[in-house]
């Protein structure tokens, strides 16, 4: 069931994307000769489309904020427990300090949202747009994993660690 | 004060330097574990046989057990190595102990080791004599109400934990106090699994532990500063069984290094879980560049094949065009020589000043 709730968030999502990432280059109307992503200025009303809120439940959503020049994509990552939580906080703080490795991240994420991602008709250029879109839906489906998998490693850890310490007295 | 390791490396390093001096060699060191513990060890050249150890150790428990060592710990320290280790009486001024250490005793097969070893580990010996003295104790129908009021043990000055002697058994809570939240988390998924292991029916031998976010009933009345912890309370409850014969040793060690184990396991467990983030990074990281490369491929593929076509065209190109191009070519460097255009000039050139042509395979025989 929730396999096939995930799969369906990520499509949705994918399919969202596809529609969304189609940008062109865009100069800046403000400013004489800048080219500036319209999705974080905001400065022009027009050059906006409407952002698209995607969610799998309260604590799982995905919002994709679209403009003629840039995409921002901001995800919220499940944290069932305190464990989840601190892991997922570890995790995305470790990704979003090594940004630079990403091009397409953003060092802070938007204000609600664990982490964040900014692409602009450059990294379309530069990259494939499908291939960014399947790069933006494994990196989700790899944290989701990630967490998962750390959260384990660190109970059996635990317990690995406990059954050593009691068996010092006998 | 107690680390996971018994002997102090330090005192072990330095020790282990005066055995294996060839020349008697002049000491005289000052030594500081743990913030509180003081070594001093002093040898001198003129009598090389013999080397001074002098420790200072804060009480285990102040009030409780008095300032100097009690006869028990006296003994535990003799039986370190009897023919190696003497007793001074007095101690050295601001020390609680001093110990004469016969060298020449120290064996000089592969056993030197474990002596100094077990020298070394002279901090440990008193602290868990310190703590044997008060679980000693867990029998004795001696216990007054009185005696059920919480023993503070400070083995460090931001690690106490107590110590309730009640009838028929003991509890060791320890108050659990972490500076960052991430280590909170860790540790209380730590507790949860030791309580759950400890718990089971195959862990019946093991003292039955516990572990709770507010402070067990028993420490009701003890000061605000030591009740407020953000880790919780984690009690083992030591019955008779637990501290008879050689049992009593390893609670008596599990108990004074607790704190310290639990600390290691955070330690070790936030390394592995950075390892981890590591090593998913750099996977991530070849997903985006993945892309990348093939497309630098793809286009490198492309360049490839025109480059392939251009020499195919080339190559197939027939001679005829070749001298057509030639021709044309000619044609363009005559028309940039005369730039001036006579009418009918080149018809007088072609036929008036026209160059001799000598053919090699064509010649006048002479006679």
């Amino acid at each position: 069931m929730a396999t096939t709730t995930l799969r369906l968030y990520l499509t949705c999502i994918r399919n969202t994307l596809h529609a969304a990432m189609c940008l062109q280059n865009f100069p800046c109307q403000e400013v004489e000769r800048h080219n500036k992503p319209e999705v974080e200025l905001k400065t022009s009303p027009e050059l906006l489309l409407n952002p698209v809120l995607i969610c799998r439940n309260e604590a799982e959503k995905c919002l994709i904020e679209t403009s003629i020049n840039s995409l921002r994509i901001s995800l919220k990552v499940k944290q069932a427990d305190e464990l989840e939580n601190i892991l997922t906080k570890k995790f995305l703080r470790f990704l979003s300090m090594r940004a630079e490795a990403f091009q397409v991240l953003r060092r802070k994420p938007v204000q609600g949202y664990d982490i964040s991602f900014l692409i602009t008709n450059y990294h379309c250029e530069e990259m494939q747009k499908q291939k960014l879109i399947d790069f933006i839906v494994q990196f989700m489906e790899d944290i989701d994993k990630e967490i998962s998998e750390l959260k384990l490693s660190v109970n059996t850890r635990g317990r690995l660690v406990a059954t050593e310490f009691l068996k010092q007295f006998i | 004060m107690a680390c996971m390791d018994r002997a102090s490396p330090a005192l072990k390093q330095i020790l282990l330097k005066l055995y294996h001096a060839e020349k008697s060699i002049e000491i005289d060191h000052h030594l500081y574990e743990f913030g509180s513990v003081e070594y001093h060890i002093q040898s001198q050249a003129s009598n090389p046989l013999v080397a001074y150890l002098s420790i200072s150790i804060p009480p285990l428990c102040h009030g409780i057990l008095p300032n100097n060592l009690s006869p028990y710990t006296m003994k535990m320290v003799k039986g370190i190595c009897p023919n190696v280790v003497e007793i001074e009486e007095p101690a050295r001024g601001g020390y609680q102990l001093t110990l004469k250490l016969n060298l020449d005793q120290i064996p000089r097969n592969k056993d030197y080791v474990k002596v100094i070893e077990d020298i070394s580990s002279v901090q440990s010996v008193i602290l868990s004599s310190q703590l044997k003295e008060i679980l000693w104790n867990v029998n004795s129908d001696d216990a007054s109400p009185g005696m059920y009021k919480p023993i503070k043990l400070v083995y460090h000055p931001r690690e106490p934990f107590f110590v309730i002697r009640q009838p028929q058994r003991i509890i060791a809570v320890f108050p659990i106090r972490f500076r960052e939240k991430s280590d909170i988390v860790i540790a209380t998924t730590f507790f949860q699994e030791l309580m759950e292991v400890g718990n089971s029916d195959k862990w019946t031998k093991t003292p039955p532990c516990t572990w709770s976010a507010i402070p067990p009933p028993e420490l009701r009345g003890e000061a605000f500063e030591d009740l407020s912890t953000d880790g919780g309370f984690f009690s083992f409850d030591i019955s008779s069984r637990h501290v008879e014969g050689s049992r009593l040793d390893k609670t008596v060690w599990n108990l004074l290094n607790f704190n310290i184990y639990v600390r290691n396991h955070v330690k070790s467990t936030k390394g592995f879980i950075h390892r981890r983030m590591r090593k998913r990074l750099e996977n991530l990281v070849q997903v985006l560049h993945g892309t990348n490369s093939e497309e630098n491929e793809q286009a490198k593929q492309i360049k490839q094949r025109q480059g392939i076509r251009y020499t195919t065209k080339l190559v197939r190109s027939s001679k005829h065009t070749m001298k057509q191009r030639w021709r044309t070519l000619g044609r363009k460097i005559k028309r940039i020589h005369f730039r001036l255009k006579i009418h009918g000039f080149t018809r007088f050139r072609q036929r008036w000043l026209r160059f001799p042509k000598f053919s090699s395979t064509k010649y006048t025989k002479l006679e």
